[in-house]
């Protein structure tokens, strides 16, 4: 479905990706971890065309899809979780996910794409004239998500999902993220979070100073020497 | 009874006037991210446009809305998309951009001015609208203050209900909230600032059709204008638009209590109110 090749990314003089090769397949969740400053968010940043990469391709659903600005790039399916959430505080809930179908052929479908989002999520229905800025941070969290369905996506980008979270809360929203596949969104995961990533995700990749150094199956990758030492404090 | 309504008409003409104004700014500086020195400049364009079209073709000022209006929206969507975009892609940060696009607007604002001057003269100009009584049960009004309190209020409605009921509207609020994420919803954010901007200038063209209708005009009338949209967006919550529209009425109703105390003192009294707001609630009424 989306298909990443030998994409260089600079910022200025410096590089921050080097040759990247990702795939991700339909109905799949795909982490991609690494630490903080290895270039999991500009990778995701140069898909959705938030960064135009120097060289490279990406594909999606066999369309070539490099270098198009993020709202082309939502057109096409691919919705974006931005770290922390990012909704827009002094606007309800109703707004925010009204926001999340903006695009002109999902704006006319947001009334039954709203009814989709309040039956995975039946606690923003009943909260939907609250403020975001009021939300609890789970609330919060819940809402962000059912945001990024409003555009009817097929792929979803999730960026740090649980960063800044409490244990229980990314529990939580781990769960929140397996019932969204269910749902039929294929997923590629950013975390720093390696262990809660690897148990819910199909397959990963491990992003180290802008290369990826490993990847596999998570069964593997839990196993590997290096991820067990270098992430999982093994 | 009686100088309690006298008080209460005063200032929601003062304060409908103002909050179209300072609306308008708002739209420039809370999303387009200019604080528009020069937005009292398009104010009295737009007023000597009135002027102009009322006197030479006999054209009626409340009709001169719908033309002066959109007149105003294009010279704003020009200033945008010709200076202040040019500068935003010539500026390395966005908060040089802040800096560099308030000296941008100074050098618009004696531009403006000084063609204004050119064309107009210094002489002070105005006309006669309305200039009669109607009554209301007992109460006299001014018909032409009527008019325009009335038409600002039915201003500031309408562009309410645009910012809260359509798809652009939600889009600017989401824009001035979090212009980023504003972007990953696919909200164009470059066409989106232009729109803002113009639509600060159509608020000028508004204040400045509705101004004439009552006061003298002169070309160097603007600084003022935009001091008090400054002051009723300090008031309001800084980039916050609803917070503009209610200081507006606000600033307007204080306007209409000072000024039926002691005239003479309308402009310290300002001046006092925004001075204690900077050292007591700088955030203001609506501010994050």
């Amino acid at each position: 479905m989306l298909e990443v090749k030998n994409l260089n990314v600079f910022y200025g003089n410096v590089q921050v990706l080097w040759d990247v090769c990702l795939r991700v397949e339909e109905g799949e969740i795909v982490a991609l971890v690494g630490a903080n400053g290895a270039g999991k968010t500009t990778l995701l940043n140069a898909i959705t065309g938030l960064v135009k990469p120097a060289s490279g391709s990406v594909t999606f659903m066999g369309q070539d899809i490099t270098g198009l600005p993020p709202n082309a790039v939502v057109e096409l399916g691919i919705s974006y979780f931005p770290e922390g959430g990012r909704l827009f505080p002094d606007m309800s809930i109703l707004e925010n996910l009204e926001m999340g179908a903006f695009i002109k052929s999902s704006w006319k479908k947001r009334k039954e794409r709203l009814e989709k989002v309040y039956q995975i999520f039946p606690l923003l229905k009943e909260r939907r004239k609250q403020m975001a800025k009021t939300l609890s941070g789970g609330e919060r969290q819940m809402l962000a998500m059912g945001r990024v369905l409003m555009s009817d996506p097929k792929l979803g980008l999730f960026d740090e999902l649980s960063y800044g979270m409490a244990p229980k809360l990314v529990k939580e929203s781990f769960k929140m993220l397996q019932k969204l596949r269910d749902n039929g969104l294929t997923i590629l995961l950013n975390e720093q979070n390696v262990k809660q990533s690897l148990e819910i995700a199909d397959r990963a990749y491990v992003l180290e100073n802008g290369r990826i150094v490993s990847g596999g199956s998570c069964e593997e990758l839990l196993h590997s020497d290096h991820v067990r030492k270098a992430y999982l404090g093994l | 009874m009686i100088s309690f309504i006298n008080i209460l008409v005063n200032g929601l003409l003062m304060g409908g006037i103002y909050a179209i104004t300072a609306v308008g700014l708002s739209m420039q500086y809370g999303v387009a991210r200019i604080l528009n020195i020069a937005h009292g400049e398009f104010i009295m364009v737009a007023a000597f446009l009135t002027w102009m079209l009322h006197t030479t073709l006999g054209i009626n000022p409340i009709l001169c809305l719908a033309i002066v209006g959109p007149i105003l929206f294009v010279l704003g969507y020009l200033v945008r998309h010709y200076l202040f975009k040019t500068l935003k892609e010539k500026t390395p940060s966005p908060a040089a951009f802040e800096g560099n696009s308030m000296l941008m607007a100074f050098g618009l604002l004696f531009v403006i001015q000084s063609l204004a001057t050119y064309i107009w003269g210094k002489n002070i100009v105005g006309y006669d609208f309305m200039r009669y009584s109607v009554y209301l049960g007992e109460i006299r009004f001014a018909a032409n203050r009527l008019v325009i309190m009335i038409t600002a209020v039915i201003i500031c409605f309408l562009f309410y209900l645009f910012l809260t009921k359509t798809r652009t509207g939600k889009a600017i609020r989401a824009s001035s909230q979090d212009p980023d994420a504003a972007a990953l919803m696919g909200v164009d954010i470059n066409r989106m600032l232009t729109l803002c901007f113009a639509l600060g200038a159509l608020m000028a063209g508004f204040a400045g059709v509705l101004l004439s209708m009552e006061y003298k005009l002169d070309t160097f009338m603007g600084m003022g204008h935009t001091i008090i949209a400054i002051i009723v967006m300090v008031l309001g919550g800084l980039g916050s638009i609803p917070g503009s529209l209610v200081g507006g009425f606000i600033l307007g109703i204080f306007y209409g209590i000072v000024s039926g105390i002691e005239p003479g003192l309308t402009e310290a009294a300002y001046y006092l109110l925004f001075m204690l707001l900077l050292l007591f609630k700088p955030s203001g009424l609506f501010g994050r």
